[in-house]
């Protein structure tokens, strides 16, 4: 018996309507696509393909036109979440911020405060701990964003351009956060223009195209049909 | 419940260390400190006029921290898109707008607290005497206030910050006409204006019904059962105006 998904999207269809006149404006056009427990999965596709809206509608932010998101955990409870280019509360220290995640998931005290010294360790901010988030660069606002979207230690974690604006060493480090996440048994699905962290760390991907998934499938079978994976997806995206 | 006090929190802190809060704060104490002088220039009222004018100040000064920083507090989550980070989590729409409501009530509790203590005690200094009604009333301009806040987050999820700002001021300053404009439109026994001043009477809050200023100076005796009356009509508007943002806030999308 193969077990339940851990994201089912099926059919998905969005369609938002902008300007005075609100015109119509189809976003996604029927995605599909199925990510299984434990998969590292990566949502590939040029701007504008689709894939951090994909991700919203999964997440409640936006709701579907038509089609279904079916997520295989009990509700957000069990999902973390980092969004493209994260803005956080910037009078907040990251060690407020995260314990203000925390409280969210009505984590009682004792284990909030393990919990924000453990994700602040692992993600190389315990000197930066009590700084306001005002004064953290770039990279160190993508680090605490991937702290805040483990605060709950979910089964689900969908992270939108988690190597955006991250220095080498940054990028090794989330690199290895999205390993151990999998050698943990979670699911990680992120979205990602960097193609070679794509190769290095997922088994299986889709690529969007103008609102739709053009191909999915595993990493492997996609090297079998071309000699890296850039070149598999500009042959995917401009057929 | 754990959603709405940790929100509710972060928007206390948010606000608190707001620097121009502290401007307005220190503004504010610089206008009521300017009743010495006018009651240095007034002959035999200095503790009325001080009170008169600071309680004035008070009102005028909460105001503007009641809709500026409302209209503000949920757009600012939007435009940062901080609303993706608490809404793929387990919040309701309900929890945001009650948690972020409480929060900036907690706010206000501490900027009025500090001028209401700091018009008191100089009225204490300059009159010899402690005037509780002064306490009270600026208890009262808080209850009105906290009525401006729900409405201008009502409208906050409806339009812009500006226009939210801009609303939240007028039904305040409607608020304290309504029932003057009511009894007026009946002395001039035109039934549709008579109709339409009762519509905005019933629609708008009726905040000169628990104002207490000109009690707290002496110039009127105050009818309790009344004002208590007003009061938990105030905090019913408030719990419905609420309802309406959640209503309205669980439509959009980010």
């Amino acid at each position: 018996m193969t077990a339940a998904p851990a994201l089912d999207v099926s059919g998905l269809h969005k369609t938002v309507h902008v300007g005075f006149r609100r015109r119509p404006v189809e976003i996604l056009k029927g995605v599909d696509l199925t990510v299984s427990p434990n998969d590292v999965y990566g949502l590939l596709g040029p701007n504008g393909a689709g894939k951090t809206t994909t991700v919203k509608v999964a997440l409640g932010l936006m709701r579907p036109s038509s089609g279904s998101v079916t997520l295989g955990v009990e509700g957000l409870a069990h999902v973390g979440y980092l969004p493209e280019n994260p803005y956080f509360y910037d009078y907040l220290s990251g060690r407020e911020f995260l314990d203000f995640c925390a409280r969210l998931f009505a984590i009682d005290a004792g284990a909030r405060r393990q919990r924000v010294d453990e994700l602040l360790r692992d993600v190389s901010l315990e000197q930066a701990a009590d700084t306001h988030l005002r004064k953290y660069s770039k990279g160190m606002l993508q680090r605490i964003g991937i702290a805040q979207a483990l605060i709950n230690d979910p089964q689900l974690v969908l992270l939108d351009e988690p190597m955006t604006g991250l220095d080498p060493v940054g990028r090794v480090e989330v690199k290895r956060i999205i390993e151990r996440l999998h050698e943990r048994g979670k699911t990680v699905m992120f979205n990602s223009h960097i193609l070679s962290d794509v190769h290095e760390l997922c088994s299986r991907i889709a690529i969007m195209r103008e609102g739709r998934v053009v191909w999915e499938g595993a990493v492997a079978e996609a090297l079998d049909e071309a000699p890296s994976l850039e070149d598999f997806f500009m042959k995917v995206v401009t057929a | 419940m754990n959603q709405v006090v940790a929100i509710a929190v972060n928007t206390f802190r948010e606000t608190i260390r707001d620097r121009i809060l502290a401007v307005i704060v220190v503004f504010a104490l610089l206008m009521i400190a300017g009743g010495l002088w006018l009651g240095s220039i007034s002959l035999g009222e200095q503790g009325r006029m001080i009170k008169d004018f600071g309680l004035v100040a008070v009102t005028g000064f909460g105001l503007i921290v009641a809709v500026f920083v409302a209209a503000s507090l949920v757009h600012k989550e939007v435009e940062k898109r901080t609303v993706f980070v608490l809404f793929s989590k387990p919040v309701s729409r309900a929890a945001f707008i009650t948690g972020k409501f409480i929060g900036l009530c907690g706010t206000m509790a501490m900027v009025l607290a500090g001028m209401g203590l700091f018009l008191f005690a100089l009225v204490w200094i300059v009159a010899g005497q402690a005037s509780g009604m002064v306490l009270l009333a600026v208890l009262m301009i808080y209850v009105q206030l906290l009525a401006v806040v729900a409405v201008t987050i009502f409208f906050s999820t409806m339009g812009s910050a500006i226009l939210a700002a801009v609303l939240g001021i007028c039904v305040f300053v409607a608020g304290q006409l309504s029932h003057n404009v009511l009894a007026l439109t009946r002395l001039g026994k035109n039934p549709i204006t008579e109709a339409l001043s009762w519509v905005v009477y019933v629609i708008i809050p009726n905040f000169s019904a628990v104002d207490v200023k000109a009690g707290a100076v002496g110039e009127q005796t105050l009818a309790w059962g009344q004002i208590g009356l007003w009061t938990a009509y105030l905090l019913a508007y408030i719990v419905v105006a609420l309802a309406l943002a959640t209503v309205i806030f669980r439509r959009k999308e980010f």
